[in-house]
């Protein structure tokens, strides 16, 4: 079973003439649990769509979506609420902190309406990213590298199946840019699905797999398709069809 | 809780995930409201002005209600009867009283007092100075009367009870001895001071028994009733059985008068109340605009929060708590200046009855206020929170 997946999604905006835009065009895409894929392509190409509809923000206008296996093409906006919050995690490429919350209560912030505390996971998280004596501190006195790992702490704290980042060194430079892609290293090593929409050359170094959209055609979404690929360039030997332990 | 009744405990349960729901959403509005100290407390002041003018208002205008109330309420629940002229008739004989106590002796207009009075005009004199007042001659006072100094007899037998205003001018009190028209009489009552208008006017007048009045009937007949209804329905029967077959009697009542009075304090009031109003208005628009701005710069941040999970309705309690906090810190400010402010202008301004001003009626006035501060806010808020919280997060997101 995949973390993730589509099977012929597309997306459609109307645009401004007759003609609707197609942001996403038939596209097949599935993510193991474990693995992390990189996502490149022009701007425009509809990577940020892709990541949307992934992330359960928007729906496909054709196609379905899956999420651990179960059909999630058509939910309920709190349906959809509640599938990200267990399931789905994001890291954004401004970070997206809010100002008024301290690193623990960003992190928590997912579950901050529910019954129980979960600070004291907030707080594991944060000292696992090495942010430990940096706890109580608003995100404006943090650097941009210590917001990015407060951001992919608060995406752990569901302990989710996916985690979704848009650009995520975007804003960083590249040694705090490396860390951070080793931060997601770690992350995947614990059996959540990466997928990172980028950019950057130096997330393709550190993906096991990199899919490329162009006008909204994805090349090497599929898991098999992808092998193949890799086979012919002389392959990695990474590709197991299904990891135990998937959420 | 979970050893109480099961109705109770379902209820309990209930109220208590309310709260928990809501506790974390007033922490985080709180927060939010700290960011922008400037606009909230420039909103907050809005409300305060608000509650302030109505609490205020409310309470100028019902004091002014009050305090006419005051003055003119005796007057309502009194009828004079005095001869009509008119048809000839220049004085009530016994005949005419009985028959008006007759009128009257129903228990549907209420078993009004019939108090006749002889009445006279000459020169009250005590040791040191003299003035001209109105005599009567009256049997029994006490139903009509009050007396600030001695006590009124049931049947007025001897001695003078005399009025607040001519006690004072010839500066006299109970036990003293004044003149009236020649006669030396002891001082036995001096009434209390009456704020109200009546033809008979008691404070520029002395009473006398009946029998230092020579005369052949009575100038006037006072009917004392217990409400303004009743008296009104004693002056009906009256017209009705001693004027049925010619008007012998003239009928002084002011009922229908205080109705009107009492219904234009209530429209002054409801103006007032409605000058205050308006200026809670403005303040409720300036939560609108506060809690608009706020959420269109926070945009991206509630679009977060939506994305990572945060509910719809998680969402819109944390604004509308924004909007509450503010609507309630404004209010109860503004009912805490009103108490300051109505309490200096009491201290400032000796000629308003301060039990007018601690009259219960007034908190009415101050709860009003507050519970429309609270609820201004929460109106106003309702709007940017229910448009905020509903907002895709994919639309949120692109900044």
């Amino acid at each position: 079973m995949y973390s993730v997946e589509l099977r012929g999604a597309t997306k459609r905006y109307p645009g401004g003439g007759t003609e609707p835009v197609v942001a996403l065009d038939d596209v097949n895409f599935a993510v193991e649990p474990g693995e992390f894929v990189a996502v490149v392509g022009p701007s425009g190409s509809g990577k940020s769509t892709l990541l949307n509809v992934l992330g359960l923000l928007d729906d496909p206008t054709e196609g379905w979506r899956l999420l651990n296996g179960t059909d999630v093409t058509e939910l309920s906006v709190a349906e959809r609420t509640t599938a990200r919050k267990g399931s789905i995690g994001f890291v954004f490429q401004d970070f997206h902190l809010l100002p008024a919350l301290t690193a623990v209560e960003n992190v928590a912030l997912p579950t901050a309406f529910d019954s129980g505390d979960a600070s004291d996971r907030a707080v594991d998280l944060l000292r696992r990213f090495g942010l430990g004596d940096r706890l109580d501190h608003e995100p404006s006195e943090l650097s941009g590298g210590q917001k990015q790992r407060v951001a992919i702490a608060r995406s752990l704290i569901n302990d989710p199946a996916v985690l979704l980042a848009d650009e995520p060194t975007g804003n960083l430079d590249t040694d705090t840019g490396e860390s951070i892609l080793a931060e997601f290293g770690r992350v995947k090593e614990e059996g959540v699905a990466v997928i990172a929409v980028t950019h950057d050359p130096l997330v393709e170094e550190y993906a096991d797999r990199v899919v490329e959209l162009t006008d909204g055609v994805l090349v090497g979404g599929d898991v098999d398709e992808a092998t193949s690929v890799d086979d012919t360039l002389g392959g990695r030997d990474s590709e197991s069809p299904l990891a135990p332990g998937e959420q | 809780m979970s050893k109480s009744t099961s109705s109770g405990t379902d209820t309990e349960a209930g109220a208590t995930s309310w709260l928990r729901g809501w506790r974390p959403a007033v922490g985080m509005a709180g927060r939010n409201l700290r960011r922008n100290r400037v606009r909230t407390v420039l909103a907050v002041l809005g409300v305060c002005i608000g509650v302030l003018a109505v609490a205020a208002l409310g309470i100028f205008g019902n004091v002014l209600a009050l305090g006419a109330n005051d003055a003119i309420g005796d007057i309502g629940t009194q009828v004079v009867v005095s001869p009509n002229s008119d048809t000839g008739v220049e004085s009530l004989s016994t005949t005419d009283v009985a028959e008006i106590r007759r009128a009257v002796d129903d228990p549907a207009v209420g078993d009004p007092a019939v108090v006749p009075l002889y009445s006279d005009n000459g020169i009250v004199a005590g040791a040191s100075s003299q003035t001209f007042a109105t005599i009567y001659g009256v049997e029994e006072p006490a139903l009509a009367f009050e007396a600030a100094e001695g006590e009124l007899p049931d049947r007025h037998r001897q001695g003078a009870i005399i009025g607040a205003g001519v006690a004072t001018d010839l500066n006299i009190g109970t036990g003293d001895t004044v003149e009236i028209v020649g006669s030396q009489v002891r001082v036995v009552a001096v009434l209390a001071e009456t704020q109200t208008f009546s033809p008979v006017a008691p404070d520029d007048a002395v009473f006398l028994p009946e029998s230092a009045f020579a005369a052949d009937g009575y100038a006037q007949a006072l009917i004392i009733s217990e409400s303004g209804e009743t008296a009104q329905a004693a002056a009906d029967a009256i017209r009705r059985e001693v004027n049925a077959r010619e008007d012998r009697v003239d009928l002084f009542e002011l009922a229908a008068i205080v109705d009107e009075i009492n219904g234009f304090f209530d429209l002054l009031s409801t103006f007032l109340l409605g000058l205050g109003a308006i200026s809670l208005v403005v303040a409720g628009v300036s939560i609108l605009n506060v809690m608009l701005m706020s959420t269109v710069e926070r945009r991206q941040e509630i679009g977060v929060m939506r994305a990572v999970g945060v509910t719809r309705r998680d969402v819109l309690r944390v604004l509308l708590a924004e909007a509450g906090l503010i609507g309630a810190v404004g209010a109860a400010a503004g009912t805490v200046l009103t108490v300051i402010l109505v309490a200096a202008l009491v201290a400032a301004t000796p000629a308003v009855d301060a039990s007018l001003v601690i009259d219960p009626t007034n908190a009415y006035y101050l709860l009003l206020a507050l519970g429309f501060g609270v609820g201004v806010g929460i109106i106003s808020g309702a709007y940017p929170a229910w448009k905020a919280a509903n907002e895709r997060p994919v639309e949120a997101l692109r900044s």
